[in-house]
């Protein structure tokens, strides 16, 4: 399995060779024969006419999403602040993604995050692992990155709009079963190891987002949540291995089944959702 | 009705009845010692902001709503020692103002307003009644002083009150874990001394936050950015006033004096303090 895994990553890396070359030899072409066009026109040059600068176009690059997709941090919470203070704080964040590009990632994708940091050697601090949370609003949006490390596991909460990120990759996009992975810490290690050096996995910008529906198998409890209970609503665990038939149903004890019915919990964004997106993609495209 | 009022408001406003029509009063060069007008704000909510150095600070969003300056109480009718100004903000309905108080707006030509706050000022400094007054009033780098209405929290035990530590949980203690415990010696007093603190009413009462620095002014929407937390809710109306700390004197030198007039300057629709990381810079590079 392993060699054929190496035999692949080599075949990748050679097709990918071939298309560098390619484009080297497509872009000397094209100036020389602008050159040539140029000279075979005129007879006698009057003036010297720079030639035209390659356009390069870094193919490595992945292509901004095509999906309607607007990032969860620019819904403004439910509550009575006057809406003006969320538009304000939206055309902060808008005027930073215009320097930074925040790619649309969700919790289970796995990210690269480039951060300035005095203290480290060449300045800058890389971090890859995989989203377990997302948080707050607005400018003090944050993410959570998860990976273990030398055997330890490292966690660390980033702000997304803060100045010291360089650069955010998206490694590989995928949604899990939650929408949050706080178990991860419960989990065990090898849940939540993502190869530090990993090339990002290409995805296509259409369509639905892939969902990966790996159930996870848990350290022995004592867990730091009870995950089982129903507040959670864990869909990513695989309880049959650790709790029995018993203690899964004890567990329902906790369930309010009447929340779903509460009309004054109901916050319906979803008009909210399209007004945002759309000031959002003009203020962007501006 | 509610949006015809407001119409109302508006025209009334935009006409500059009466007090402006007439001279203008003079207006005086700032001098060390001279003491301006403040302002009457809305707390719109918190927001984070950056240095340029990638420390993340809260701030603090207060908005300027029609606001005016209402009255100049002159030495004597105030309270003999200095002038003083009335500064109402945010319109109000008409329907709860007595006559003597309509009085007082229709002389100063513009409608009634929910806060009206007193200003004590040098006599350099004072302002005709019925001038607007903004955001630009305070300049990024100054520091200021915020009073305002704390939230109340009814009544409460010394512990959240007034902060004592209270008795441990267990060890043998019996009806005893939050009480304040001893009021005083016994025996030669033989009484509790005045302004012991005991449980009671806590919140509600005005409170100065003194030296919050202004990181931003925007000066389309009347918003100041203030370092830190304020008192007060959401929503609320609150005073501010250059700072009246003596190590922060030098920060509030050559402001607008003695207040901004939007006629006479043309400024930018944000300004920043200089150590203010903006979102349209590159990421940081420590």
């Amino acid at each position: 399995m392993a060699a054929c895994t190496v035999r692949f990553d080599n075949v990748v890396c050679l097709v990918r060779m071939l298309r560098n070359v390619q484009h080297l030899n497509k872009r000397f072409l094209s100036t020389s024969l602008c050159r040539f066009t140029l000279d075979s026109d005129d007879s006698k040059p009057t003036k010297f006419t720079p030639p035209q600068k390659p356009v390069i176009i870094d193919k490595t690059q992945s292509e901004a999403s095509l999906r309607k997709f607007l990032s969860p941090e620019f819904i403004p919470p439910r509550q009575r602040t006057n809406p003006l203070k969320f538009a304000i704080e939206r055309k902060d964040m808008i005027q930073r993604r215009k320097v930074l590009n925040i790619p649309e990632f969700y919790v289970g994708s796995i990210l690269a995050v480039t951060m300035a940091d005095p203290y480290a050697s060449g300045k800058t601090n890389r971090f890859v692992g995989i989203c377990i949370q997302r948080g707050g609003r607005g400018l003090g949006a944050t993410f959570v990155l998860r990976n273990i490390i030398d055997g330890q596991g490292v966690e660390i909460c980033y702000e997304l709009y803060s100045p010291r990120v360089q650069h955010l990759e998206v490694l590989k996009l995928e949604k899990r079963l939650d929408d949050n992975l706080m178990y991860l810490r419960d989990a065990l290690p090898e849940y939540s190891t993502v190869d530090p050096d990993m090339k990002p996995v290409p995805y296509s910008v259409t369509g639905e987002v892939p969902v990966n529906t790996v159930k996870v198998r848990m350290r022995p409890k004592p867990w730091s949540k009870r995950w089982e209970r129903p507040k959670y609503m864990v869909q990513g665990i695989r309880f049959e291995l650790h709790l029995t038939p018993e203690q899964m149903e004890h567990a329902q004890k906790w369930a309010q089944p009447w929340r779903e019915y509460d009309m004054l919990k109901e916050y319906d964004t979803t008009a909210l959702e399209e007004a945002i997106l759309a000031e959002v993609n003009t203020d962007m495209s501006k | 009705m509610r949006k015809s009022i407001g119409e109302e408001y508006n025209q009334q406003i935009a006409a500059k009845l009466y007090p402006l029509k007439d001279e203008p009063w003079p207006r005086n060069e700032w001098t060390k010692g001279s003491r301006r007008v403040g302002l009457v704000a809305l707390k719109l909510g918190m927001a984070p902001i950056w240095t340029k150095s990638g420390e993340r600070h809260v701030a603090t969003m207060l908005q300027v709503q029609d606001c005016h300056v209402l009255k100049y109480l002159s030495k004597e009718e105030y309270d003999g020692r200095s002038a003083a100004l009335l500064v109402g903000g945010k319109n109000a309905s008409s329907f709860y103002k007595t006559d003597d108080q309509m009085e007082m707006y229709r002389l100063a030509g513009i409608p009634p307003k929910q806060k009206v706050s007193t200003f004590k000022v040098s006599d350099n400094a004072i302002i005709k009644p019925g001038t607007p007054l903004y955001a630009a009033h305070f300049r990024p780098g100054q520091y200021v002083d915020i009073t305002a209405k704390t939230i109340g929290k009814g009544f409460q035990g010394v512990m959240k009150r007034y902060g004592f530590k209270g008795q441990p949980a267990t060890h043998g203690q019996t009806k005893t874990h939050r009480r304040p415990g001893a009021s005083g010696p016994g025996g030669d007093p033989a009484k509790v001394f005045k302004g012991k603190k005991m449980p009671g009413m806590m919140g509600n009462v005005f409170d100065t936050a003194h030296g919050l620095k202004v990181w931003r002014v925007n000066t389309r929407y009347n918003v100041i950015y203030v370092h830190g937390s304020v008192p007060g809710h959401k929503n609320c109306l609150l005073k501010v006033t250059d700072s009246v700390l003596p190590t922060r004197l030098e920060n509030n030198t050559n402001p607008p004096f003695p207040t901004f007039f939007c006629e006479d300057e043309q400024l930018p629709e944000d300004l920043y303090d200089e150590d203010l990381f903006i979102h349209t810079q590159a990421s940081l590079t420590l």
